[in-house]
């Protein structure tokens, strides 16, 4: 080879010559239709090219994935996912683009307010809400028929339900309930629905100040320590995210389950679930005297500060989150989406009639409290939930108080200067 | 002489370079950050020098001093029962056999796949449901099976069992290399003598062996202390802190709560007993090395 070749090669390679490439950091998706939507977008905007940075599945390693990558100023992230309690931190940490310029209020109005309540902070909008999701309770529907009973309203009717069941059917393989218990962010979201639907809450936003000391809050999590956790749930419950727990209830092992919307499609789906069609859907319950809350989830899509084209990256979140995508999005998957207008459309609801009582449970769902702190709270808060439902023995009084003092002091931060 | 040894001060350099880049100075990077309070999701805040306040507060942490004591017992028995069992698979190996080759081949796959590849497989290995684990112990009664990465109490065992099969055959490799050193005319010295193959061992081998089995157990040590990727994959700490050893808890800090300074000091505080750690085995081992120099 001639010996200037090399050099002019290399040139040829690192030319800008052919599509810019987009960097979307994402999750595995298995539904298959981000692969498809990438296609769609590719095949519309043909100097764009997608590519796809796969991270975990649980939200807290894809949270420090995405972390780390702005900590190196990582200029080969443009576009990523947020789950819904991260854009108030990132935003703080000044790692996520403003999008008021793209994404004006006009425009935003079009959403449901939770998510781009969410997605705000400090005035500024900093994400484009893709998913709204909100805690559900899933039951079998021919199960609770035999026994001619209705869909749990209260958790103790709920526990005795379960009970009933399990002593009826006799049949070792199943268990009442079954939920996400293990020390991880999900955790925080299923005690978050115990206690707030016993009119406790998480921590005081106006005082800031820990609030899982108080009387409702401790209720409800011994109800779970001593009704749940071991009586109607076996103890593996303990170990599990959302798919552990899916599966259960998808082989049929589970009366009751609490998921996202997605599971859904996936208890629906026959190739995957053994009780496709056999699947009700209700609002979760709550404890007498308190309302049904279910935590508000969902995933928005960013643009990283450090990204050297956000026109190009806001050109793919716009198709993205665009109507027609969006209900291109719930029709394939039966997802919650965005956007409010897909929830009265004609066409989903004779797919999906489950997507007008999700529309209620989501307009209603409680966000996370957004704070630019709110990871070190949630560890605190998962160290203390794990810590006690996890022993039949723990001690409650000990355990919050810690938890709230721990609390106390991450939220200190918060407060200006002056008064510190 | 004096020309050499500057020739010699040249071939060192690089490695120095090196070294320096990529040990020294994150460490002295660390040292550095965690007489700061630094905090990444509140830039407001500054880079503010606090003097010991972090230390202080890692000193009364109630989580830093329960992670301690976890990372205490996770070294302490997966570093004795590695050792353990990497002699027992030392002495089967040094002994002929037929295919002894493949055999010794074969011990080392545990060590040779990734920790993050083998963290996974245990964590199905272990699933409450379908896990090998249960079969095994249980059968086909599904009722009675365990979920150990959900029990406090049996998560940390599942772990050092992890570990266990993982390292024992690094362990291993290292005895069988002392085993090799000893030479043949002691063991028939000892059989004329007519000692049992048990006193040859207590009297022969293990006097013989200790330098070895001081070097396995000093890496097995400080590799154990450093325990992170077993943690992440298998429990992320949990339940209810069971597994939170030291490096998880704060690499939380700094990854996950952005809490740069406070999690520099748990960095500098594993840093510093792997330290102290090592003194102590090299001296130990450094006496052992000078006792036979003199011997002979």
């Amino acid at each position: 080879m001639k010996p200037w070749l090399a050099p002019l090669l290399l040139l040829l390679l690192f030319s800008p010559v052919g599509a810019a490439e987009i960097r979307f950091v994402t999750w595995r998706e298995t539904q298959g239709f981000m692969e498809r939507l990438i296609h769609d977008f590719e095949a519309q905007n043909p100097d764009l090219r997608i590519v796809r940075d796969i991270g975990p599945h649980s939200s807290t390693e894809f949270h420090d994935l995405v972390a780390q990558k702005f900590k190196n100023r990582d200029r080969e992230m443009d576009v990523f996912f947020m789950d819904v309690i991260w854009p108030a931190e990132f935003a703080s940490a000044g790692w996520a683009l403003p999008l008021d310029r793209f994404f004006p209020p006009e425009e935003r109005k079009k959403f449901l307010p939770a998510a781009i309540r969410a997605n705000s902070y400090t005035g500024a909008i900093y994400g484009v809400p893709l998913f709204v999701d909100a805690g559900l309770l899933y039951y079998r529907k021919d199960l609770l028929e035999k026994y001619r009973l209705q869909p749990p309203r209260t958790w103790p009717e709920l526990v005795e339900q379960a009970k009933t069941i399990l002593g009826r059917e006799n049949s070792s393989g199943l268990t009442g309930f079954s939920g996400q218990f293990k020390q991880y962010e999900g955790l925080v979201c299923n005690m978050m629905e115990y206690i707030l639907s016993n009119k406790g809450s998480l921590w005081d936003e106006a005082n800031l100040s820990g609030a899982l000391h108080s009387v409702v809050a401790k209720e409800a999590v011994r109800f779970v320590r001593d009704h749940i956790i071991g009586e109607i749930s076996h103890r593996g419950v303990l170990a599990y995210q959302e798919p552990e727990s899916l599966a259960l209830f998808t082989e049929g092992r589970a009366v009751f389950h609490r998921n996202w919307p997605y599971a859904w499609e996936e208890a629906n789906d026959a190739q995957k679930s053994k009780i496709a069609g056999r699947v009700g859907m209700a609002p979760l319950p709550a404890f007498p005297g308190g309302k049904s809350a279910a935590a508000l989830g969902g995933w928005q899509l960013g643009i990283s500060r450090f990204s050297r084209r956000p026109e190009l990256a806001w050109r793919f979140i716009e198709f993205m989150t665009r109507e027609e995508t969006q209900k291109r999005i719930a029709l394939w998957t039966g997802r919650g989406v965005a956007r409010e207008k897909i929830y009265q459309d004609p066409e989903v609801l004779g797919k999906y009639p489950q997507f007008r009582a999700q529309f209620e449970i989501s307009t209603a769902a409680a966000p996370r409290p957004p704070t630019p702190v709110y990871v070190p709270l949630s560890n605190i808060m998962q160290r203390y939930f794990s810590a006690a439902v996890s022993a039949r023995d723990s001690d409650l009084d000990r355990l919050a108080a810690h938890a709230d003092r721990d609390m106390d002091r991450v939220l200190d931060l918060l407060r200006p200067r002056a008064a510190r | 002489m004096k020309r050499s040894e500057r020739a010699a001060l040249w071939f060192v350099l690089p490695s120095v370079f090196l070294v320096g880049l990529f040990s020294i100075y994150p460490i002295l990077e660390s040292a550095r950050l965690s007489f700061y309070r630094m905090i990444l999701m509140l830039p407001w805040l500054g880079e503010k020098f606090v003097g010991l306040e972090n230390y202080r507060d890692l000193a009364t942490d109630p989580v830093a001093l329960d992670s301690l004591a976890i990372t205490l017992v996770f070294v302490g028995v997966s570093a004795a029962l590695e050792v353990l069992a990497g002699l027992g698979m030392a002495l089967l190996l040094n002994e002929s056999f037929r295919a002894r080759g493949l055999v010794r081949a074969a011990v080392l796959v545990p060590w040779a796949i990734p920790t993050v590849v083998s963290s996974q497989m245990w964590r199905y290995l272990f699933n409450d449901r379908y896990g090998l684990f249960n079969f095994l112990l249980f059968g086909r009664a599904t009722e009675r099976y365990l979920a150990p990465l959900a029990d406090a109490r049996l998560a940390p065992a599942a772990i050092v069992f992890a570990d266990v099969w993982k390292t024992s055959s690094f362990a291993a490799l290292i005895i069988l290399a002392g085993l090799q050193t000893i030479p043949d005319e002691l063991y028939e010295a000892a059989a004329v003598d007519g000692a049992t193959a048990w006193q040859k061992f207590r009297r022969v081998t293990l006097p013989l062996l200790k330098p070895a089995l001081l070097l396995a157990l000093l890496f097995r040590t400080i590799d154990a202390f450093k325990v992170f990727d077993l943690v992440f994959v298998m429990t992320q700490g949990g339940p209810a802190d069971a597994t939170n050893v030291l490096q998880f808890y704060g690499y939380k800090k700094i990854f996950a709560e952005g809490m740069i300074g406070y999690g520099s000091a748990i960095s500098v505080g594993v840093f510093c007993f792997s330290l102290v750690l090592s003194f102590f085995y090299i001296r130990l081992i450094g006496a052992r090395v000078l006792e036979k120099g003199t011997a002979r």
